[in-house]
């Protein structure tokens, strides 16, 4: 039956990439790296690979290995890949971070590590980008929302290999001109093609069809979508352009920024078009996902605004790191966990009672979750993000640090909430006849019954 | 349609509302996803069904819910279950 799949590891990339969420923000918390030491400093690098691969690239791998086949309605190319490529991600991350310690002076003679590191994490990407560009290439003609994953896979690729080429300029152990010259505006495009190109555009692609799943809107591919589309594959292209030009051995000193301005057009009509799904929807009641993704698209604005702000008054450089922390925690992070909370409730109830609808009572999937204990975390959450962006811009380290604090016990607050999900804490005693049976994994796989 | 046939359909139609969309929490029938129920007086059953997006991954279950309830009707002797996409599920099939 087309599309009938579910993803057997995506519960353990969740489960890999919220331990890497809390260790993140517990050091950004201790002050080990910025604000407390610079951006580039390289306490600052094992935090910011931490968040950004750890987190949230798991996260979206986890995700888009079970949401892609929902939209190519095909089944999951190759899905024996899913296990060994998140061992190589957690590896080849663990690795990386190894190699930064080293520089940071904490462990000796780990420089190479940070090739190795970074080869395995490529490695990983590529056996995802296999996968994920599979499935879709099993369809014939891409919807608009795989059009914006497909266009996040050469993103992610671009992504990965600069980072394998950054790995090998800082280890010291080649010495070629091309490498010189990739910092630092190879720094931004490594920066772009992760969490924009990658990231944000994947996001859009998956937001378009999951909101219109939940809130019940009409699925029509509008003319905003398609210019929404249009922008970020000029973005992407550019950006693939500059990065070409780099490696042939144009010499650039300064950031790029076309690519980040043509991409924030694209979030502008890409709100413009959420806020027109929500009007659309026949689904009047908001679930707290739906509620979440609308706060995650707010967050996106204020980042754009920030940036064009930032742009335009010379500060972008000075105030990067607010900026940053906004799509990334704000964005990002909110979107992945309001999403996570749906998903983890929706995969837990596939895998406890899917095999037996009709056949005994069940309960629903909001039945699995407490809205009102999750709610109160999410909110800790969004409320943590806008101190801890306010004090970035205002310089107040201690605020900061509080703020993040408060971000990872709401963190650890909604972790608690998704193993009581796959508890089935909160299912009632009548609807649990099943479970001594059925029982799920925390988050290894389990073998799922088909009808 | 004898009249036969037609009182196995009003009942197979009222047992499928009890089979629960588990996302939506609204039963398959005021949903729309049940797009015909057709029996003979020998009480073979075809459906054709939908499911409220493609690819769905709970559509394997949907199924396997409807056959099953669909079996357990009195009469019926045999069940095919077909899902389709065409035409593709809009949300105004909804009943109110």
């Amino acid at each position: 039956m087309a599309g009938a799949s579910i993803s057997r590891w995506t519960m353990s990339y969740f489960a890999a990439s919220l331990v890497f969420l809390v260790v993140g923000q517990a050091l950004l918390a201790g002050g080990f790296g910025y604000p407390v030491l610079p951006v580039e400093a390289p306490e600052t690098l094992v935090i910011v690979h931490s968040l950004a691969v750890g987190w949230l690239a798991l996260l979206f791998c986890g995700a888009l290995l079970q949401f892609v086949p929902v939209l190519a309605a095909a089944p999951l190319f190759l899905p024996g890949l899913a296990a060994p490529a998140l061992v190589l991600l957690v590896i080849g991350l663990a690795l990386l971070n190894c190699g930064f310690l080293n520089l940071a002076g904490y462990v000796d003679h780990g420089l190479v590590l940070l090739p190795i590191g970074a080869a395995l994490l490529a490695t990983g990407f590529g056996l995802i980008v296999t996968m994920i560009g599979g499935t879709l290439a099993r369809t014939g003609s891409l919807s608009l929302p795989a059009r914006f994953v497909a266009l996040g896979l050469l993103a992610l690729t671009a992504a990965a290999g600069l980072g394998v080429a950054f790995a090998l300029e800082l280890s010291g152990l080649v010495d070629v001109e091309t490498l010189h010259g990739l910092l630092p505006a190879g720094v931004s495009l490594h920066a772009y093609f992760g969490m924009v190109g990658w990231m944000s555009v994947s996001a859009f692609g998956v937001s378009y069809r999951l909101l219109t799943m939940f809130l019940l809107s009409p699925e029509t591919e509008r003319a905003t979508t398609c210019s929404a589309l249009a922008l970020v594959v000029l973005s992407v292209a550019v950006a693939s352009i500059t990065l070409m030009a780099l490696a042939l051995g144009s010499s650039r000193a300064e950031p790029v920024y076309l690519p980040f301005v043509l991409a924030a057009g694209a979030g502008l009509i890409f709100g413009y078009d959420v806020l027109t799904i929500f009007r659309a929807r026949k689904r009047k009641a908001l679930e707290l996902n739906s509620i979440t993704s609308a706060l995650a698209v707010a967050f996106l604005m204020l980042a754009i605004l920030l940036y064009l702000l930032l742009l335009f008054t010379g500060q972008i450089e000075d105030r990067i790191g607010a900026l940053v922390y906004l799509v990334c925690f704000g964005w990002l992070s909110l979107l992945g966990l309001g999403q996570l909370y749906k998903i983890v409730a929706f995969l837990t109830w596939l895998e406890c009672y899917g095999p037996v609808l009709g056949r005994t009572p069940v309960p629903r999937v909001q039945e699995l979750v407490c809205d009102g204990r999750a709610s109160n975390w999410f909110y800790l959450y969004t409320a943590a993000v806008c101190v801890a962006v306010v004090a970035l811009l205002l310089e107040g380290s201690f605020v900061f640090r509080g703020a993040v604090l408060a971000q990872t016990v709401a963190v650890i607050g909604l972790t608690v909430e998704f193993v009581r999900t796959r508890r089935l804490f909160y299912v009632s005693v009548q609807d649990s006849k099943l479970d001594a049976q059925r029982h799920p994994s925390l988050f290894l796989p389990n073998s799922i019954e088909r009808s | 349609m004898s009249s036969k046939a037609a009182t196995l359909v009003e009942r197979i139609r009222t047992r499928l509302k009890d089979v629960i969309d588990p996302e939506l929490g609204r039963d398959v029938v005021s949903l729309g996803l049940i797009y015909e129920v057709d029996a003979t007086d020998a009480g073979v059953v075809h459906i054709s069904m939908t499911t409220t997006t493609i690819g769905c991954p709970a559509a394997v279950f949907l199924v396997g819910a409807v056959r099953f309830a669909t079996a357990s009707v009195t009469d019926v002797k045999h069940v095919e279950v077909h899902l389709t996409h065409e035409p593709r599920w809009t949300p105004e099939m909804m009943s109110v």
